[in-house]
């Protein structure tokens, strides 16, 4: 696989076309664009680029790996609990060399340490929430979960439908051209059905059903609910323009040990995005360069580049760029612009609204239901891991009818059938052959399915800078102030009880229906704080993501959300992103920006 | 269901003393637990997940070598003294009842020990209870990541390349 020369030297002494910060799903797309454009782009990566195949191995079995996959002993994996009776920072305080979030799959994942960054150099404060960032080329997209929806105008004019919050800018319309040209650079498996809520992509072969999967979708469309193939944001038939990225071969190892996929079927950024554009000659890539601040032109008040700081070295530089675009990640991209503070910004570059940090938003998780499919106990083993995801069931809340407790919706996750390790084994009672057996005849018999619902975005729900605490590099961090509310703890009580009819009604027998909703930030679909607008008071950016107060500043990632909505938001994030880009390499050409 | 225990178990496990296959390869010694610890915990895991006619047991997969192997570089002192701790909580409870430490106990007795360690699962309290619990857990993580535990006994066939997905298509 093509990796770029990791000596070569970034040349920091001209003027790039675009400064792009940040390597994930939007800065990846950011590069891709503006160097298909002809556009100069300098991209900046705060952490290393790791040789990823190295790093997730992801068909080594667990008995080949001295702990089992585990990380080394001095490393430390939050857990859930931990999250909740202490109060960040999580690190401070614990006797472990390095500590990781909880994502390390609580014993903690060998395959993923140097994916997700080390708690201790990178402490936040404020409510208990759940931050979990990957600092490397490719950000999380390195190990994302996959799930690759498209939002509707049920989403982009909620606030019309319900009275709250406020739309986008932007229509389904707007953006669907763009959702076409992600799945077709990108791949995405799935399955047509034509809902007008969860609107169908340009999709390449979908993964099967299993027996348990078949009868509850079989038994939701008896009351026009569906449950759909897994959209995944791989590649199942393959892609002829990207020689870096291999189909789908069922090897099921998107999941075990947090995930990633070394044949790059699943989408990552780098080999999805960033070698593609490095191999147009228009793209420089400057990997451990922690950005500190958006510069700006004195006379002009515009954005004039950006100052970074060598993560390794500690070295501080600066360069110049005629546009800025900030790509680091929901709540990266708003610290960078509340750090961005000169006399023409003092509230922080682009933030004269006072609503950078604010109407914060993103996906509640914990609530779901576990169950049986008694037919399915003592069958010979199925292989039902062989895919890159099992199930989605598609919102069916607020569509037509009014929910009398709650706004908005929810989808939920959800998959049957054996594995590679049998769940099972931890709770299944008692010992002996009894139990061995009980393990075995059961470990394919179980279905599941959690929710992933929307988090109302309001302004209270907010970041800040910490006016004491710094990361490693002396940089202030964020000081978090979001709380879950009342139509969020609502929803979640109504995640388990639909979720138990449902599983009745096909026949599934409960044996779990949970209503607990996990720490703010678990669902790690952080989304707002710099969200978009007609109205330069109540709003960051424009429609096409730019900054209403620095037409050179844009902000491509998913901090421009408006509203959550309850679909995974990654291909929005690039769809939205690829729009700006083409946007501004128009406005550029014109002379506009 | 859950504490049944069945005649094969006590069949297997009186063979199992004149049988007993050393968990470590010749010449190991274990890295944390005493020979005798250790043989204790090869028992003990070997009782709650035994060789059936399907697939050998935490024995043969080498359980206890692999609890031992995670203990000796555990970073925290404390997981070693709890576990030190959990296996003496056993044998006094066998002496308090058998009036014998657990392995000089009749193979019956060991499983009825084992039994009444049990018997809180859901909600240990006892000292030999909340020991079962991480015991219990160990002992499965152990054995179903194990090339014995994946292959033999769950017979998992992924983690292969497949030109197909397995399953139903939608229609």
């Amino acid at each position: 696989m093509f990796l770029p020369d990791d000596k070569s030297e970034a040349d920091l002494s001209k003027t790039y076309d675009a400064i792009v910060v940040g390597s994930g799903a939007a800065g990846g797309m950011a590069a891709h664009v503006l160097t298909s454009h002809g556009m100069q782009v300098l991209l900046l990566e705060a952490g290393r680029k790791l040789n990823i195949n190295q790093e997730l191995k992801s068909m080594e079995w667990p008995y080949d790996h001295p702990r089992r996959g585990d990380m080394p002993p001095d490393c430390h994996a939050l857990s859930g609990a931990e999250y909740t009776i202490r109060n960040p920072p999580y690190a401070r305080g614990l006797p472990f060399k390095h500590v990781y979030s909880y994502v390390e799959d609580g014993t903690g994942s060998d395959y993923a340490k140097d994916i997700v960054v080390d708690e201790k150099d990178h402490p936040y404060t404020g409510t208990q929430y759940a931050w979990v960032r990957a600092r490397c080329l490719g950000g999380k997209t390195n190990i994302w979960g996959r799930l690759a929806l498209r939002l509707s105008d049920y989403d982009f004019k909620a606030a019309s439908r319900d009275g709250f919050g406020e739309d986008w800018p932007i229509s389904y319309t707007d953006i669907s051209p763009y959702y076409d040209k992600v799945d077709l650079y990108l791949g995405i498996s799935g399955h047509k059905e034509n809902l007008p809520y969860l609107p169908d992509s340009l999709f390449q072969r979908a993964v099967r059903l299993n027996p348990a999967e078949v009868k509850l979708r079989a038994s939701l469309a008896k009351s026009g609910r569906v449950l759909t193939p897994y959209r995944a944001g791989v590649t199942t038939d393959g892609l002829k323009h990207n020689k870096n990225r291999s189909r789908c071969y069922g090897r099921g190892a998107c999941d075990r040990r947090v995930g990633g996929c070394d044949i790059h079927a699943a989408f990552d950024s780098p080999t999805g995005l960033i070698y593609p554009a490095l191999e147009t000659g228009n793209l420089t890539l400057r990997t451990n360069a922690t950005v500190r601040e958006v510069t700006v032109d004195k006379n002009t008040g515009k954005a004039s580049g950006v100052s970074f700081i060598d993560t390794d070295t500690g070295k501080t530089y600066t360069v110049k760029g005629r546009t800025v675009l900030l790509a680091a990640s929901t709540l990266e991209s708003a610290r960078l612009m509340l750090l961005s503070k000169s006399a023409q910004h003092p509230n922080g570059i682009g933030n004269s609204s006072g609503h950078v940090g604010h109407n914060f938003c993103e996906h509640i998780m914990g609530p779901g239901v576990y169950g049986l499919d008694k037919e399915l106990v003592g069958k010979p083993r199925t292989l039902d891991d062989g895919r890159p995801g099992s199930f989605y069931l598609a919102r069916f809340r607020n569509l037509q009818d009014r929910n009398p407790k709650f706004l908005r919706g929810y989808g939920f996750e959800g998959g049957s059938g054996c594995g590679m390790f049998p769940d099972n084994a931890y709770g299944t009672p008692g010992f002996g052959s009894t139990y061995k057996k009980t393990v075995r005849d059961y470990a394919g018999a179980f279905i599941g399915m959690g929710g992933f619902g929307e988090m109302l975005a309001r302004y209270e729900n907010y970041v800040d800078l910490d006016p004491q605490v710094k990361d490693r590099w002396g940089i202030p961090v964020l000081r978090f102030h979001i709380k879950f509310g009342d139509n969020e703890k609502k929803m979640a009580q109504d995640m388990a009880d639909a979720g138990r009819e449902m599983f009745e009604e096909a026949g599934l027998e409960v044996l779990n229906a949970n209503s607990h909703l996990l720490t703010e930030g678990y669902s790690i679909h952080e989304l707002g704080t710099s969200r978009m607008g007609n109205d330069p008071k109540k709003s960051v950016v424009n429609q096409f993501q730019q900054s209403h107060d620095v037409p050179n500043l844009l902000v491509v990632d998913g901090s421009t959300h408006v509203s959550a909505s309850c679909q995974n938001p990654t291909w929005t994030i690039m769809a939205l992103c690829w729009r700006s880009c083409d946007h501004l390499a128009d406005e550029m050409k014109k002379g506009n920006v | 269901m859950p504490y049944e225990i069945n005649r094969r178990d006590l069949i297997r496990i009186g063979a199992g003393a004149a049988l007993a296959v050393p968990a470590l390869a010749a010449g190991d010694a274990p890295k944390f637990f005493t020979p005798a610890e250790f043989a204790m915990l090869d028992e003990l895991t070997e009782i709650i997940i035994p060789a059936d006619a399907h697939s050998p047991g935490a024995r043969g997969a080498q359980v206890a070598a692999y609890i031992d192997a995670r203990l000796a570089e555990a970073f925290e002192q404390q997981e070693r003294d709890d576990w030190r701790k959990g296996l003496k909580v056993v044998n006094d409870l066998s002496k308090e009842i058998n009036g014998r430490i657990f392995m000089e106990a009749a193979p019956e007795h060991r499983i009825a020990l084992v039994t009444r360690m049990a018997r809180n699962e859901m909600h240990p309290k006892a000292p030999e209870e909340i020991f079962f619990r991480e015991l219990k857990h160990s002992t499965a993580h152990a054995y179903y990541t194990s090339k014995i535990g994946i292959h033999q006994e769950m017979e998992y066939k992924g983690n292969v390349m497949l030109q197909e997905f397995v399953g139903y298509e939608v229609k």
